[in-house]
């Protein structure tokens, strides 16, 4: 099962919506790495003054895609909380007044299938529409409903998407939880650090797919889902993954590496670029667009832009000094918080 | 407080509710229709509105529907507030 | 292709703490609709009408022998479910963690119902962090999975009131496809202040037990619960009892508001008319349609309309909401419960509190428990965001 990507859009902490530039690192604010929210045309009348930051950014990312295409034939978002701030809001209320009339904008904001459905109402898009919420697979299970889908329906088009926000309340509770550093850490410095936790990320891909080949910027070859946190297990995972997706005769190009300067879960990728030939080139993205559940889109999006060539991969990102070139496959690794993992294929279409 | 002087406050306070944040208060006329054609607000608008009226004014609105008839234009809620206030 | 099987059932809610416990309840027609349960704190608690779950989180505990710190009352209810829906199909511990086994679970609370928790871990209490883990929606699943080991695909669906109808129809595009060969999907919820103040604070919450379909309805009850299906494909059923086949699924948008369906009814017509059309049926065939019904002015009006426009005379139709209120995210998979039950005993469950047929409209559902010959029922979510999805179950 895989399925072709025709167009994409991102909107994320770096210069990636519109003109791409992702060689110049926008720098990490306060242990933060904060979208670059572009001016967002005026969706309909009342839309956008009720939208969260990730409806905004979903909506804004999603949008364009459908401008000049065929209606997709469903709407696939994954998402771990977005709407929290609006959530956050709500629940901030209910103690503040001590549940006594309170307003339903924000409990209606805070739902995370909010995106999804916001697209479909601007767009009036009456098909198929799917939230999925498994934390650091939600992007994941969004990737294999619509393999699924394009399966059951060859001939269909889909607006696959993965969106997350940084709030207040999800940021100090993932602190508290150990999973975002405690002490000032800069983007570039992120991989030199060696205590728990990560920096706080954000963002918003999203991918027009279909069987098409036809002008697609990449192919999404296979993808693989796994819970656990015994490393033996995950590494021989990845390896099946790997004897059974990867054609004979071809290898891994580029390892694009969900590393993300937590001590806790670098052996996995270590083990992981232990599994490619010596000479592979390893880049890492986190510091692009910080730690997320849904960080592996921005990696999908990453990997489209660069079996296209539609964007090098910037010194910046590489883990040790490689020539990259030639990119057919590439491999996308990310664990989040050490128990969930995924590994995405993709290759030149 | 003068009548006007209660407008053009309830004008800046609908605005705050309800994050229009491309309006000013000048933008908003008193007559004008806040839900459909004018200023296009919904139904979930005016519950926002009447929570508004409780926690500005002091004002219970207990059913929805008694509200959309005092949530007509801005004359309209300013005359009821007149009326109803408890703060 | 190999039908889809239901071999096992789990359902925990207010008429009953097993699949037994709901079918006495439903025969009976006794409702779980009450004031003052015990086991929510709220300031509407013994003022408005809710469907508790009448187990305290301890007591859960207890009886699932669940140690761990940060477990919530929504994913304690969960595992209830779960577990007897394993026993029901007789699931061995090596099917339980094989990789072809998949979990797909659907809530909208999840850790949410930790209002009072999550407040005050965001507001300066730094040193009582047990549930910092559990906030989100997939914290049920996880638990689930890792307490049991699992290895196949695991996943969480939020979709609103939809929620659990779109886990079961994933489930059984998961054994299409070949993803798995056996799926355990439900759904779970429990009462949370964060849902109750939003409900009431879209004022559909209603004072009284919920009248669904009927002309001076009030609104919806809020209600908690859980229920799990195991779905196998007929090939592995073996001798094993089976309840019903999943013969059908349509999910479509209705692309209206974010929390009122469309007057004409888009997207209930659309997920229905998408259900049947998979499942190779025509309107005719189903015998029984178990509606969203909340409750509502605008549900029951909406989906009124959108049945007559699909049906032309509408079958036998009732809401189970009278019994269960509205359990959200657990809503579809204990009506799929309900659902079957109908097909397994051939039977019908009343629609609670009915009395006068909504004006203009004049669709009146079953309001008495009656035997019947049921093939196929339909079971009917609409959730926020325009979310819809109709699942059909048949006699296997």
């Amino acid at each position: 099962m895989m399925f072709y990507i025709n167009k994409t859009n991102c909107i994320s902490p770096q210069q990636t919506f519109g003109d791409i530039d992702i060689e110049q690192l926008h720098a990490s604010v306060d242990n933060k790495l904060k979208v670059l929210e572009p001016p967002y045309p005026a969706f309909t009348a009342n839309a956008i003054r009720r939208m969260s930051k990730s409806t905004r950014m979903g909506c804004g990312a999603a949008l364009p895609l459908l401008a000049d295409s065929t209606q997709p034939d469903g709407i696939i978002i994954g998402t771990q909380v977005s709407g929290m701030e609006e959530n956050g809001k709500f629940l901030n209320q209910i103690i503040e007044y001590d549940e006594d009339m309170l307003t339903p904008g924000n409990f209606v904001q805070g739902t995370p299938n909010t995106i999804s459905s916001q697209i479909a109402l601007i767009s009036n898009n009456k098909n198929y529409n799917i939230t999925h919420v498994h934390r650091g697979l939600a992007f994941e299970n969004a990737v294999i409903d619509t393999a699924m889908l394009l399966n059951e329906s060859p001939q269909s088009t889909y607006l696959l998407g993965g969106v997350d926000e940084i709030c207040a309340n999800n940021h100090t509770l993932d602190t508290l939880a150990d999973w975002f550093k405690k002490e000032d850490c800069a983007n570039n410095d992120l991989y030199k650090s060696n205590t728990n936790g990560s920096l706080s990320g954000e963002g918003a891909a999203m991918f027009y797919v279909s069987n098409n080949k036809t002008n697609a910027l990449a192919q999404l070859k296979a993808i693989t889902t796994i819970h656990n946190t015994d490393v033996d297990v995950v590494k021989e995972h990845i390896r099946n993954f790997l004897l059974q997706n990867l054609p004979q005769g071809e290898k891994i190009d580029l390892l694009l590496s969900g590393e993300n300067g937590d001590k806790r879960a670098l052996h996995y990728y270590t083990f992981c670029e232990q599994l490619l030939d010596s000479g592979t080139p390893v880049a890492r993205f986190k510091h692009l667009c910080g730690e997320y559940p849904t960080a592996s889109s921005f990696a999908l999006w990453l990997a489209c832009n660069f079996v296209s060539g539609q964007a090098t991969v910037p010194e910046h990102m590489l883990k040790k000094a490689a020539k990259v070139s030639a990119l057919k496959n590439i491999l996308i690794y990310n664990t989040h918080k050490t128990a969930q993992h995924s590994c995405m294929l993709v290759s030149i279409p | 407080m003068e009548i006007a002087e209660l407008k053009e406050k309830l004008k800046v306070q609908i605005i705050q509710f309800l994050n229009l944040t491309d309006l000013t208060p000048a933008d908003i006329k008193n007559d004008e229709p806040l839900f459909g054609d004018g200023l296009g607000l919904d139904s979930i608008d005016s519950l926002e509105l009447i929570v508004l009226l409780k926690r500005e004014y002091g004002i219970n609105i207990q059913d929805p529907k008694e509200g959309r008839k005092v949530l007509i234009d801005v004359n309209t809620m300013a005359a009821y507030i007149e009326q109803h206030r408890e703060k | 292709m190999d039908r889809i099987l239901v071999t096992g059932m789990g359902v925990i809610s207010a008429i009953g703490n097993s699949v037994d416990e709901n079918h006495i309840a439903l025969v009976n027609g006794k409702t779980g609709i009450i004031k003052g349960g015990g086991n929510f704190p709220s300031r509407y608690a013994g003022i408005l009408p809710f469907a508790e779950v009448l187990m305290s989180t301890a007591d859960l505990r207890a009886r699932l022998h669940v140690t761990e710190p940060g477990v919530t009352r929504t994913t304690l209810m969960a595992l209830h479910a779960f577990n007897e829906a394993i026993a029901n199909a007789g699931l061995t511990d090596a099917q339980l963690t094989a990789d072809d086994t998949a979990l797909v679970g659907a809530t909208t609370v999840g850790g949410m119902c930790l209002t009072d928790e999550l407040y005050a871990n965001t507001h300066g209490d730094h040193e009582n962090i047990e549930y910092v883990g559990s906030y989100d929606y997939a914290s049920v699943n996880l638990f689930i999975q890792s307490h049991y080991k699992m290895t196949g695909v695991v996943n969480t669906m939020n979709t609103a009131c939809s929620s659990s109808a779109n886990a079961i129809m994933y489930g059984c595009r998961l054994i299409k496809n070949g993803l798995a060969r056996r799926v355990i999907v439900g759904g779970t919820d429990s009462l949370a202040k964060f849902t109750v103040n939003g409900f009431n604070a879209l004022r559909i919450l209603s004072d009284e037990a919920c009248t669904p379909f009927d002309e001076n309805r009030k609104g919806l009850n809020l209600g908690e619960g859980a229920a799990f299906l195991v779905l196998e494909k007929e090939a592995d059923a073996g001798d094993k009892k089976v309840y019903a086949a999943v013969s059908g699924y349509g999910n479509a948008n209705d692309a209206y508001h974010p929390s009122s369906l469309s007057p004409g009814g888009d997207g209930p017509y659309l997920a229905m008319k998408s259900a049947l059309s998979n499942a190779n049926l025509t309107p005719a065939d189903i015998d029984f349609i178990n509606a969203h019904g909340t409750g509502t002015e605008n549900n029951d009006e909406v989906e009124s309309r959108a049945m007559l426009n699909l049906f032309g005379a509408l079958p036998n139709f009732a809401s189970t909401k009278g019994f269960t209120g509205h359990t959200l995210g657990a809503a579809s998979a204990i009506e799929a419960v309900y659902s079957i039950l109908n097909i397994d005993r051939q039977e019908l469950y009343p629609n609670l509190n009915f009395k006068q047929p909504i004006t203009g409209i004049g669709v009146q559902p079953v309001v008495a428990y009656k035997p019947a010959k049921i093939n196929h029922v339909m079971s009917n979510s609409f959730g926020f965001g325009g979310n819809c999805t109709s699942l059909i179950f048949s006699k296997a």
